[in-house]
Order: structure tokens, then C-alpha cells, then sequence
């Protein structure tokens, strides 16, 4: 059993069928990572996983960790496990740094938890441990994060996500945006995040630095899964690169 | 009278007044900001506070309306002004979670003018119900003289600068700043209030990270309404009380909203106190003659309002603590 099953997931955007059928596991412990161009379907798809309406999971499966969670609501996924961090990395902007990375402990409180039995292989980490793995945002602890730069306010979506107990973290174009200098920074802490032990799915555009982190990869086009093989064949493979990632 | 004690009356008026626009206005606002819910019905709660308020405070002798008809004229509990300022708010918090539940919770998702027509269609039908009830005629809501027997509340009090102003108006201006500096410190320094405050700004988010929104939402619906409860109450005796208060002060109190800037509890205080201070300011100038003309101002308080409004959102689209992203 894959840590994270599709099963010829359709999502659709009102009447518009995006995801045709898509069909791909995350293993325990990879970096697995799906590309495509631009109006691929990959944010869809991270958002039919994360339970984020809409797109509309008509039919199909999304199972984490052998069970059926399509169709649960968004805050039943993420307390299940699942993190996401979207496109535009959404950090709160009216709230500071600490705020933002304390958000992501409400979660556990009871009345929230109320009902739920929540398990985790990977529990979320301590404040300090985000502040020793993130010096810029320790120094910005108190700063809006709306005045955070582009590539703080990512690193600020990562290390809000981390907080959370999470066994799969979903990113969303991570490099989207950002200086190459920075670029490093956010692939270094991906890298980390990933030796110690947590799943990802890495969504990119920018095929080339997405090869170099992950294990295996995934190809999407028009709603549809075109490839599916390690990062390695991906490589290789000239003629899919080509068509579907132009490079 | 001296021009200074004449200003400072109209200051306190108009501080008065503006409580309890501020009283509806915050929980309004944050509301429209979080659940991005226009509720018309605003004004139904406190349509609903001032007459639970009058009929826990006060025996009342209805002069007309079906109650009447049926023989239960004699109305009302008499157990003081006390009771009722913690009855009311307690009854209408209740009426409200039942209002977000039942009402509001499958608009969410819909368009404005849906939610302006399902609340306004509610606020038509409360006001029609109570005037069945209760009857037109306006029932008198005497100040209370005393709380807790010792406690005096009504009457003047002298001032300094001042002289001589009515103490229940410095009462409500009190009571409005205690409760909106516990829900001030409710939004800002406790983690329901985080979650608030983030679900204003993006609510998928707050909700992509595990957390229950719904249940923020219930509550913040919840004090919304258990303010406007208060505000009928306090402001119960200083206006009639008839079944047409609720949509009367629907207005101002939206002004008030997007003057201030939506989502903002700073906003609704400061638009508040511009509104009220606005109103009382027309209503408390000498009417000026020149030659043979007479300018009144008071008839003018109500469209000072709209014109003050007009300028502030010329100047500042967003309202005055607004930000651009979250549009009223
Ligand atoms: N909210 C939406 N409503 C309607 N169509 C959408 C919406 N979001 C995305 N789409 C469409 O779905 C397709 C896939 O989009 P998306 O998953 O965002 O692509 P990407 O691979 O760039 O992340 C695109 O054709 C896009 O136009
Ligand atoms: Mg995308």
C-alpha cells in the first residue's frame, strides 16, 4: 500500500471536466514530483487531494494511508496528515510571523480536535525547531507577514506547514517567483524536510529543479497522467520532456 | 451656558449616540469580514434586544396589538434594568447561534444580493411579527433609576466643563467601552480570535490547516448579535421603543461599517464616534439667521450622514481601517 493512492480521479470546475482519470501513488518517505505546463491540472489535482473546493471530485478515489478520504472537508485531510502549501503561499498577511506559525497549533486544541482521534507518525515541530531551521523568520518573529519578501513569506508557508503533524506535505510551485539564490534556500529546506522522514509531493513547472530533488516523477497534461517513471527515465526521456514540459 | 459647555455636551451626545452604533457596528462588521455574510437582519436583533430588554426590566401595559386583544396585556417581568443587561445578551447570543445555523450557514457560498434579500425578507417579517404582538404604538421604556437598589443610573449629573448632562447616556458610553474592549482583547489575544483573524483574510487557508472554521463562525455570529442585543438594551430608554427601531438604525450602523472599513473593530469604533458625533453635532448647533432666512441644522442629520460618508469613501474607498484585498 502506497502512502497516498489516486484511483482515476474526475474533478471538475462547475461543468468543466479538468482531471481526466488521473491515476498515481506517493510512496512512504519519497519526493515524488508532478509536472506539467502551465494549465496542466497540477494545482487541481494538489487540491483534490487536500479536500479544497472547488474542483469537485465527481468519481474516483483519493486514499492516505488506506483510507478513503475523497470528499472529506479540507480540515479533516489536513488534521488527518495532509499539508498543504498553495501556489501563492497564502501566509496570513495581517498577522506576524509567530501568529502565522501558531495558527498551525490551534489544530490540536480540543475543540477542534472534538470527536477526531488524530494519529501521527510525524508529529509537528516545536517552535524553536522551526526558528533554528528558519534564522530569517526567527528574526522576523514579530514583523506582518505581509512585509515579509517573497522568498521569506515561502519559507514562512513551509516551515507553518511543518508545524502541523504531517506525513504528506504538498507544495505548490515552491520556486514560483523566487531569485535562484533563494531558490537554493528552498530546495535545501525541502531536502531536509524530507530526510527527516516526511512524504512529498513536489508540484512544479520547473521541471529541471524538480528532477534533482525528487525519486520518482509524474507528467501531467491536459488532466491526464502522460508519464509516470523515476526521476532518472524522466531524464532520459527526451521525447516526453520535450512535448510536455518543453524543455 | 458657556460655547465650551455647549461643545462638550455635543461631544458627549454624539459619543453616546456613536455607542451604540459602535455596539452594532462591531459585531456587523466582523461578520461581513470573516463570514463575509451581509446580514439586514442586524437590526432585528436589536429590535429583539430592546423589547426583551423592556419586558424583563419593566411591567409593561400594551395598548394595542393582538396580545392585547387576547387579553394579555399585562406584560412583562419587572425584574429590573440589572437582569435585563445580562438576560438580553445571553437570549439574543442564543437567537443568533440559531441565526447562523439555520439562516446564514447555507448562504456562505452565495451571492450578496441573495444574502441582503433572505435577511432583509427576515427582518421585514420580525418587525411584522412584533407589530402584530406588540402593536405600533410605542411603548415607554422608563430609564432605570437604580441598579442594584444603590446604584443611580438615571437623572443628571453635574460635570465639570461640562454641567449638568444625563447620566444614563454616560452610563451606555461606559458599558459599549467595556464590551468592546473585551471583544477587542477576545480578537486580539486568544486563539479563537487568531483563528478569526486569519479566516478573514483567507478562509480556505485557515481551513487547509486543520481548523475547524465553522465553529469560529458560530460564535463570532454569536457576539455579533449578543452586542446588538446590548445596544437595543442600553439604547432602549433613550429612544421609543415601536417595532420600526430595528430597521431605523439598520442604516447608520452600515455606514458606520464601511466608514470605519470592514472587518476591522477599530473601524466601527472610529466610525461609530464619526457618525455619532456627526448626528449629534447637526442636531445640537444654534440654528443660524441671516437676514430674514433661518437655517435649521437638526432636520440635516440624517443626510449629514450619507454626506460624511460620501467624503470619508471618496477619500478611502476601503473605509478608514479597511485594506484594499477585503471589499465591503
Ligand atoms: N477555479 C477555477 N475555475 C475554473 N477553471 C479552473 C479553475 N482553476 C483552474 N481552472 C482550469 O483548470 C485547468 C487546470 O488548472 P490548474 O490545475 O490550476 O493548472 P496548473 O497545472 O497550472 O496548476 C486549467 O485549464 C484552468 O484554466
Ligand atoms: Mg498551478
Amino acid at each position: 500500500m502506497s502512502l497516498l493512492e489516486l484511483d482515476d480521479v474526475n474533478a471538475y470546475y462547475g461543468e468543466s471536466h479538468i482531471l481526466r482519470g488521473v491515476t498515481m501513488n506517493v510512496e512512504e518517505g519519497e519526493i515524488c514530483a508532478l509536472l506539467g505546463r502551465n494549465g496542466a491540472g497540477k494545482t487541481t489535482t494538489l487540491r483534490s487531494i487536500a479536500g479544497a473546493t472547488p474542483p469537485n471530485v465527481r468519481s474516483g478515489t483519493v486514499s492516505f494511508k488506506g483510507e478513503d478520504v475523497t470528499g472529506k472537508p479540507a480540515e479533516d485531510v489536513s488534521a488527518g496528515g495532509i499539508s498543504l502549501v498553495p501556489e501563492e503561499r497564502r501566509v496570513f498577511p495581517n498577522l506576524t510571523v509567530a501568529e502565522n506559525l501558531h495558527l498551525a497549533e490551534v489544530v490540536n486544541n480540543k475543540s477542534n480536535t472534538w470527536g477526531r482521534s488524530l494519529t501521527f507518525e510525524h508529529e509537528g515541530m516545536s517552535t524553536e525547531d522551526v526558528y533554528a531551521q528558519f534564522p530569517r523568520l526567527d528574526e522576523r518573529r514579530d514583523q506582518q507577514a505581509g512585509t515579509l519578501s517573497g522568498g521569506e513569506q515561502q519559507m514562512l508557508a513551509i516551515a507553518r506547514a511543518l508545524k502541523q503533524n504531517t506525513d504528506l506535505l504538498l507544495l505548490d510551485e515552491p520556486y514560483e517567483g523566487l531569485a535562484p539564490k533563494i531558490i537554493e534556500d528552498v530546495e535545501d529546506a525541502v531536502q531536509r524536510i524530507s530526510e527527516d522522514g516526511t512524504t512529498i509531493l513536489l508540484v512544479e513547472q520547473n521541471a529541471a529543479a524538480a528532477i534533482k530533488l525528487a525519486d520518482r516523477a509524474y507528467v501531467v497534461d491536459q488532466g491526464q497522467i502522460v508519464f509516470d517513471g523515476t526521476a532518472e527515465e524522466l531524464r532520459e526521456d527526451e521525447a516526453t520532456r520535450e512535448r510536455y514540459l518543453g524543455v | 451656558m458657556s460655547i465650551v459647555s455647549e461643545l462638550a455636551v455635543i461631544l458627549l451626545n454624539g459619543l453616546q449616540q456613536g455607542a451604540i452604533y459602535v455596539l452594532l457596528a462591531v459585531g456587523l462588521s466582523i461578520i461581513l469580514g470573516t463570514l463575509k455574510f451581509v446580514n439586514f437582519a442586524h437590526g432585528a436583533l436589536y429590535l429583539v434586544g430592546t423589547y426583551a430588554g423592556l419586558f424583563i426590566a419593566l411591567d409593561v401595559t400594551l395598548s394595542s396589538g393582538k396580545l392585547q386583544e387576547w387579553g394579555y396585556g399585562e406584560f412583562g417581568l419587572g425584574w429590573g434594568f440589572l437582569a435585563a443587561l445580562i438576560l438580553v445578551p445571553l437570549f439574543v447570543f442564543a437567537v443568533g447561534l440559531l441565526m447562523e445555523r439555520f439562516l446564514a450557514r447555507s448562504f456562505y457560498d452565495r451571492p450578496d444580493t441573495d444574502q441582503i434579500l433572505v435577511t432583509f425578507g427576515l427582518a421585514i417579517v420580525v418587525q411584522e411579527l412584533f407589530r402584530v404582538l406588540f402593536g405600533s404604538n410605542s411603548l415607554p421604556f422608563t430609564q432605570p433609576e437604580y441598579i442594584l437598589s444603590v446604584i443611580p443610573v438615571s437623572g443628571p449629573m453635574q460635570l465639570p466643563i461640562v454641567g449638568s448632562f444625563p447620566r444614563w447616556r454616560l452610563w451606555v458610553i461606559a458599558i459599549t467601552a467595556v464590551l468592546v474592549g473585551i471583544v477587542y482583547l477576545l480578537v486580539e489575544h486568544t486563539d479563537f480570535g487568531l483563528v478569526v483573524r486569519a479566516g478573514t483574510r483567507d478562509a480556505e487557508m485557515v481551513r487547509l490547516l486543520g481548523i475547524k472554521i465553522s465553529r469560529p463562525y458560530l460564535v463570532v455570529f454569536g457576539i455579533g448579535a449578543a452586542l446588538a442585543g446590548v445596544a437595543g438594551v442600553v439604547g432602549g430608554p433613550l429612544n421609543v421603543v415601536n417595532p420600526t427601531v430595528g430597521m431605523n438604525i439598520l442604516v447608520p450602523a452600515f455606514l458606520t461599517v464601511v466608514i470605519g472599513g470592514v472587518g476591522t473593530i477599530t473601524g466601527a469604533v472610529v466610525g461609530g464616534l464619526i457618525i455619532g458625533l456627526t448626528q449629534a453635532t447637526l442636531i445640537g448647533l444654534p440654528s443660524v439667521t441671516i437676514a430674514s432666512f433661518t437655517l435649521n441644522f437638526s432636520p440635516w442629520s440624517q443626510v449629514g450622514l450619507y454626506a460624511i460618508a460620501a467624503i470619508i469613501l471618496l477619500v478611502r474607498p476601503q473605509g478608514i481601517f479597511g485594506n484594499e484585498e477585503v471589499a465591503p
